[in-house]
Formats: structure tokens, sequence, C-alpha cells
């Protein structure tokens, strides 16, 4: 089994825990009868407790900071923050806590945007609760869990993700390391006057390795180039470069 | 152990049917008639089969998204490719 499958295992039968052993899970979903509905189960568990409920993203941040949840259940569509930006924000505060989705539907850009958020599953709301309960169990012991459907199309994004990058990548180290602050500078959103500025160079010779640099990435426009580095997520690389 | 993958890229014969069924899948044969369940693992290799994918990139996103070990998910995505081969379901290499 190459990744968790809630109906290839039997559930977990649940033991009597005490409060140190319990999973600790925080609640995030606006609509509070929904919140009530799964606490109510949840709590039926006795390896759970839930120490917090929140209604929005931001309070979910605040909640996970103050409650020290082992897992957040967190709605993908939560207002202000969403379900995908809320889990960036607390797995940045707290490493070890464990986030699982809940979405209204099967959207591959929210599954795998969550992922590298570093959410470690993804459910929709239309599972059996006997599939939550395993969820909140599994991605407690670390595993990883994505609806089977959706796991070959997932998959078949991050490989022609990573072919990008390469490609990218390939192309970038065609430019100098001049040119290379040049392209981190029009994916800051810089002009070339600042960019000059900067580099302290003529603003003719920054549109020079501008213009070069178009030619080397093969693409048209400086807003083309900024997003070549930003849809291929290699700022980081041409930051370092830069260094 | 771990398996050779080998660098060529598997492809799924276009006469082959699948089916959706529930979390997993079947592929229907017609040359032989045979129906294979597939579980939910070999159903997203099934998806990968698409002649461009080699397995080491298989291998790689698997690992992505499980972290599991590569080992484990190399000799778990051998496996399941000579599983289809065996079965006649993959393309013949060109």
């Amino acid at each position: 089994m190459l990744i968790a499958d809630p109906k290839a295992n039997a559930p977990w039968e649940g033991t009597l825990a005490d409060d140190a052993e319990r999973i600790r899970i925080l609640l995030a979903d606006e609509q509070s009868l929904f919140r009530e509905a799964v606490r109510v189960i949840l709590e039926g568990e006795d390896d759970f407790v839930v120490v917090g409920e929140a209604r929005d993203g931001l309070q979910a941040v605040a909640e996970a900071d103050r409650t020290k949840p082992d897992v957040v259940l967190l709605d993908a569509d939560l207002p202000n923050c969403d379900g995908v930006k809320a889990s960036h924000l607390i797995k940045e505060q707290a490493p070890d806590c464990r986030i699982l989705i809940l979405s209204g539907e099967e959207d591959q850009h929210t599954l795998i945007e969550a992922l590298e958020a570093g959410a470690s599953g993804y459910l929709t709301k239309d599972c059996p609760l006997n599939e939550l309960i395993f969820a909140t169990r599994a991605i407690h012991r670390g595993e990883t869990l994505v609806p089977p459907r959706m796991l070959g199309p997932l998959l078949a994004q991050l490989i022609r993700r990573r072919r990008d990058q390469t490609e990218a990548l390939r192309r970038m180290s065609k430019l100098t390391r001049r040119e290379r602050e040049v392209l981190a500078g029009l994916a800051q959103g810089v002009g070339h006057e600042v960019i000059a500025q900067q580099l302290v160079i003529s603003p003719e010779t920054a549109r020079t390795h501008i213009q070069n640099v178009l030619g080397k990435l093969q693409v048209h426009s400086r807003l083309e180039a900024a997003a070549f580095v930003i849809n291929n997520g290699i700022m980081e690389e041409l930051v370092g470069a830069e260094r | 152990m771990t398996r050779s993958l080998g660098g060529r890229r598997p492809r799924r014969r276009p006469e082959v049917w699948l089916r959706h069924e529930g979390d997993g899948g079947a592929v229907y044969d017609p040359d032989t008639a045979h129906v294979h369940p597939l579980n939910p693992s070999a159903l997203a290799i099934w998806h990968l089969c698409d002649g461009e994918t080699e397995p080491e990139e298989m291998v790689a996103a698997i690992c992505q998204v499980s972290k599991m070990h590569p080992d484990v998910v190399a000799d778990d995505v051998a496996r399941t490719l000579v599983e289809f081969h065996q079965a006649g379901l993959l393309a013949p290499e060109e």
C-alpha cells in the first residue's frame, strides 16, 4: 500500500486513554452546526479530545497557537484566510501539528496547494464519518491521506511540475550572474531604473541585460519573466545564486 | 531488495478499458476478456503509464506525497509494473 486507504484498513478500535494520550483536535469551519456535529462525533471516541474551535482562518491560526493541538481539521474555504493559507501559517508556528483539509468537493488545485502548504491529508465532506475518524488517527500517526480517486492525477501533476522546474533551471543556467540579479529584480516587480540603481549600472545597461534575460528564458515580456520565476518556484535558487 | 526500474516509459495498451469502482478500479482486456481489479495504489500507477513517465519519476512523485522511503516505493512500483506487464496490459516496448 503506497498511500493510506481508509477502506483497506479495519477501523482502529478506540481504547480508554488518559488525557496525555488523547489526540488533541482543533476544529475549524465557518458553520457552527457542522462544528458542533463533528465535535460530538469526535468526542465519542475515547482517544480524541476537541481542544478548540474556530470559525475562520485567522481564528484557526490563533487557536492553534493557543491550544497546541496535535491535529487540526481545517475547512478548505474558510473566510478570512482560507484553509491552504491557514495551513501554511499553522505549520510555520507549529511544525509538528498535523493538518487535515476538509473540502466541499474534489479540487485537484486545492489538494496540491494544501499538501505544499504542509497539510497531511485531504478529505471531501461527503465522506462517511468513520473515514474522518480513521483519517484523523492516520495523519496523527504520520501518514499522508489523499482520496484514492485523486491520487493518479495528483502524481501526474507533480511529475509535470517537476519536469517544468527542471526545464526552467536548465534555461536559468544559461544566465550570467548579473542577468540572474536582473531576473530577481523582475520577479520582485521592479522596473529597469530601480534595477539599475540597485546594481549600480546605467538604465541602458539594465535594459540590455533584461533583453538578454528574456531571450535566454524564451519569454516575451518582463511580466512573463516574472511569472516564469514564480510559477516554477525558482526564486530561492535565483536569490541563492545572487548571494 | 530494491528492484531495477530501468529507464523505459511504460504505456497502457490503448484497447484496455478502465472502469472506476469506488476508490479502486478495474481494467478490462477485450483481447483476453479478463477483468483485472486494481487497488488504489495500482490505479494511480496505471494512470501514470502514459508512455511519457519513467518509473523513477513515478517513485519520486509518490515519495513526495507519501514521505515513504524511496526503496520501499521503488519496490512497490516495480512490482506493480511487472504485474501489469505479465498480465499483458502494457504496450510492447518500441
